[in-house]
């Protein structure tokens, strides 16, 4: 470090090397995930160079060296959490539209009755989902409520036994 | 690989570092710092009119001396806490000494004192301006100390901080003593203080943030 302080290039290169090793050793165990720890040793490799000048020639080079590499790996952990954290929550606001969810939980649904009667279809997604009583859905359709149920009944049973697997009977 | 290239490039000429470096730095920014709050304090409060004949009586320079050591200990300790790893240790004990100093002597006055003028001994004339005016005063002094030390390489930024601000404080309260006319022991060790720790509070809160180099 001291002939690279004295702007000795070689003595200096070969310094940098060995440093790359240790803090190698040093991010692979400590690295959090999602995080290279290659990005770490450039990184820190960065700031031993930049900051050479703080470093103190009566003390230990690999001290000087791990105490910038913690620093690193501290900065590094705080900054994915501040910028993790907040832009997620955003981004999902971001990309998916208000009542995505609903739309395309009926598209499945439209998917999976398709074979049934049309009426069925209608009477499940009254009664099931948009939430009309048994005799609303008879009064709608003209017909009888124990119509309405059975009918109801006939259609979720022929889904089970299509999807539901050993379920239906 | 990536990093081969990094080191290559890194060690190809390498700028020789002169030694003094940090100390260097960190003088530029206390000093550009200390200028600054000199000329603020000239042109918004104006130096005491009675400059020359206080500076004959003891108590001027306790002041002085108060603020400017304890200004010098934190800029040593400054030093320490610029570099990776560095830390004050038993040199935090030091930090107090002038103030421990100027306590055990406002102890005495206050005790020799008849027991109704403690309070005015205590309070002086000023006391409701005193702290916020060495809060003021020392601001450009921690503008100056935060620049020098992104510029070096702090692990711990909040001690870091609080030790700029402490050092910022102890030098804006420096300047304003030639400004401030108070006298006794008591009030310098009271309202002084409080000012220099409200600028030292100030940066420990904000050293994270302001501190962080990358």
């Amino acid at each position: 470090m001291l002939a690279g302080l004295a702007g000795e290039a070689a003595p200096y290169r070969k310094l940098l090397d060995e440093l790359s090793g240790l803090l190698r050793a040093y991010y692979a165990r400590r690295a959090p995930p999602g995080i290279d720890a290659e990005d770490l040793v450039q990184e820190t490799l960065i700031a031993v160079h930049t900051r050479r000048a703080t470093y103190d020639a009566s003390q230990p080079f690999t001290a000087w060296a791990y105490a910038i590499a913690r620093y690193k790996l501290i900065d590094q952990l705080r900054r994915s959490r501040l910028h993790l954290r907040a832009p997620e929550e955003a981004a999902d606001a971001l990309f998916v539209p208000p009542g995505a969810d609903a739309a395309m939980a009926g598209r499945d649904l439209d998917k999976v009755m398709a074979d049934l009667p049309a009426r069925t279809r209608d009477l499940i997604r009254e009664t099931r989902i948009e939430g009309l009583s048994t005799r609303e859905a008879a009064q709608k359709h003209d017909m009888s409520e124990s119509a309405v149920k059975v009918a109801v009944h006939r259609g979720l049973k022929a889904l089970g036994a299509r999807f539901g697997g050993s379920r239906g009977d | 690989m990536e990093t081969d290239d990094l080191i290559q490039t890194l060690s190809a000429r390498p700028a020789p570092i002169a030694p003094g470096a940090v100390a260097r730095r960190i003088l530029a920014g206390l000093g550009l710092g200390a200028v600054t709050s000199t000329l603020l304090m000239i042109a918004w409060l104006g130096v005491r009119p009675d400059l020359r004949e206080a500076m004959a009586t003891g108590m001027f320079w306790v002041k002085f001396a108060y603020t400017l050591l304890t200004g010098l200990f934190l800029t040593a300790a400054l030093t320490r806490l610029s570099r990776p790893g560095g830390k004050l240790g038993a040199f935090a004990v030091a930090i107090g000494v002038p103030l421990a100093a100027l306590v055990a002597m406002a102890a005495v006055r206050l005790m020799r004192a008849d027991p109704e003028m403690r309070m005015p001994l205590m309070m002086g004339a000023t006391s409701d301006v005193c702290p916020w005016r060495i809060f003021i005063i020392g601001l450009p002094v921690l503008a100056g100390a935060v620049w020098a030390m992104r510029g070096l390489a702090p692990t711990r930024l909040t001690v870091a901080g609080l030790v700029a601000g402490g050092c910022a404080g102890a030098f804006g309260a420096a300047i304003y003593g030639f400004h401030c006319d108070e006298t006794a022991s008591p009030f310098v060790a009271i309202w002084y203080t409080l000012g220099m720790g409200a600028v030292a509070v100030l940066g420990g809160v904000a050293g994270s943030r302001w501190l962080r180099w990358r």
